[in-house]
């Protein structure tokens, strides 16, 4: 199972639509981190509205790919966490700390466009 | 023995209700009841004997005793008056009946109290039961009254969302204060959330932990939190207590967390007349109409 990554303009999106399981997240990092790679793109959106459960092995790849990304010189954005999600990672004591968020896509693509344009 | 006990019971009913009020009349002087006023308290006390009798004699229903105690109930009448009444009324029962037994020996006692016992006993039982029905229902109705209070949201803009908090927190409120905070934000679509604890009494560790935790979540979902409304004993003792809230902005009044909710969102509040200017107006028209001229408005930059 893979995820889609959809490039626009010099941004890259991602819609992860299906329940997350280890191998699949460990699949998408090199994914992205390649697709970086080739598409020279300096800002990711990963939207994660669809996504109902995180687990702590899920939350500390998204992390890992996010300061991952950040060393290549891409900014990203995690979009659309679930009341639920967020309540659950919290008590998991998980708190993605140097991590961006925002509340939906657009948000997303603002703040990164806010954060880049400076 | 029992039907005996319960037939003298019968046969004098008399003159056990007329000991038994002597000697209710007696406690309500020295007691909770004095402020009823005596006909109502008469009246009461009537029925009580005539429902004890009723189910003693085994004619009267159970419906009869729950008639009475929801009046009991209504009228706001404490339960140690069914109580002091019952207790009362088993000792006069008592003395009447070993009166009618000529000869009294310890076992012939003994049998008529457990007796008297298991007659009263029903009742009691009953009475109490619907007192503390009565007590759960009022209590799950100020639970749910309570948490309808605990944790309002208020959108006072687009993108900014306010939250007063009073009254102490415990974990289970803060649960609550949790939730309706994540959904709120979706729902408002809210970029800064004003957590106001001007009306917390204590911030120990423990609100303090939850109150972080809270924060953190609302961060997660992409939104910022501001805590306003810290007085100066409670900065006092979250220094004290050694917690950090340092990576939160904190402010002392509802007032100022606004105007920096307003610089994060890009806003400011522009005054469209200034006073010097209202009142070169109102000096200027001698019939000048006393409208409110400093309407302020707020425009996005």
């Amino acid at each position: 199972m893979r995820i889609p990554i959809l490039k626009l303009h010099n941004y890259l999106l991602i819609s992860i639509q299906t329940e997350l399981d280890d191998q699949t997240a460990i699949n998408f990092q090199e994914d992205l981190l390649r697709e970086i790679h080739t598409t020279e793109a300096t800002g990711v959106v990963i939207d994660l509205t669809s996504v109902e459960v995180i687990d702590s092995f899920i939350a500390k790849v998204l992390g890992d790919v996010v300061s991952m990304s950040d060393l290549m010189g891409a900014k990203v954005v995690l979009t659309g966490i679930q009341p639920a999600v967020a309540m659950t990672l919290i008590e998991l004591g998980i708190h993605l700390q140097n991590v961006p968020t925002a509340l939906d896509l657009e948000q997303g693509l603002l703040k990164l466009h806010q954060e880049m344009g400076e | 023995m029992n039907r005996d006990l319960r037939n003298i019971i019968i046969e004098h009913n008399d003159a056990i209700i007329q000991n038994w009020s002597k000697e209710i009349n007696k406690l309500k002087e020295q007691n909770y009841t004095s402020d009823i006023s005596d006909e109502l308290y008469e009246h009461n006390n009537q029925e009580f004997v005539n429902v004890i009798i009723h189910s003693i004699k085994g004619t009267g229903s159970t419906k009869l005793v729950k008639d009475f105690s929801d009046r009991i109930i209504q009228l706001g009448w404490p339960l140690s008056y069914i109580t002091d009444g019952l207790l009362v009324f088993r000792r006069v029962a008592t003395n009447i009946i070993l009166k009618q037994v000529d000869h009294v020996d310890s076992n012939t006692a003994n049998e008529v109290l457990r007796n008297i016992d298991s007659l009263v006993e029903p009742i009691i039982r009953q009475l109490v039961n619907e007192y503390s029905v009565s007590w759960e229902h009022v209590v799950s109705l100020q639970r749910i009254a309570l948490q309808e209070l605990s944790a309002p949201l208020i959108p006072v803009m687009d993108n900014i969302t306010i939250m007063p908090l009073i009254g102490t927190i415990d974990t289970e409120r803060a649960k609550f204060i949790m939730e309706n905070l994540l959904d709120g934000v979706m729902r408002h679509n809210a970029e800064v959330v004003l957590i106001d604890i001007t009306g917390v009494p204590v911030v120990d560790t423990m609100v303090a932990h939850h109150l972080f935790q809270a924060t953190e979540a609302v961060r997660l979902l992409g939104a910022k939190c501001i805590l306003v409304g810290i007085r100066p004993e409670i900065a006092q003792t979250i220094v004290n207590l050694g917690i950090n809230f340092s990576n939160l902005p904190t402010k002392s009044t509802l007032k100022k967390g606004f105007m920096l909710a307003l610089e994060i969102t890009n806003k400011s509040i522009v005054e469209m007349n200034n006073k010097s200017q209202t009142l070169d107006e109102l000096l200027g028209k001698s019939t000048g109409s006393e409208e409110d001229h400093e309407n302020t408005d707020l425009k996005t930059t």
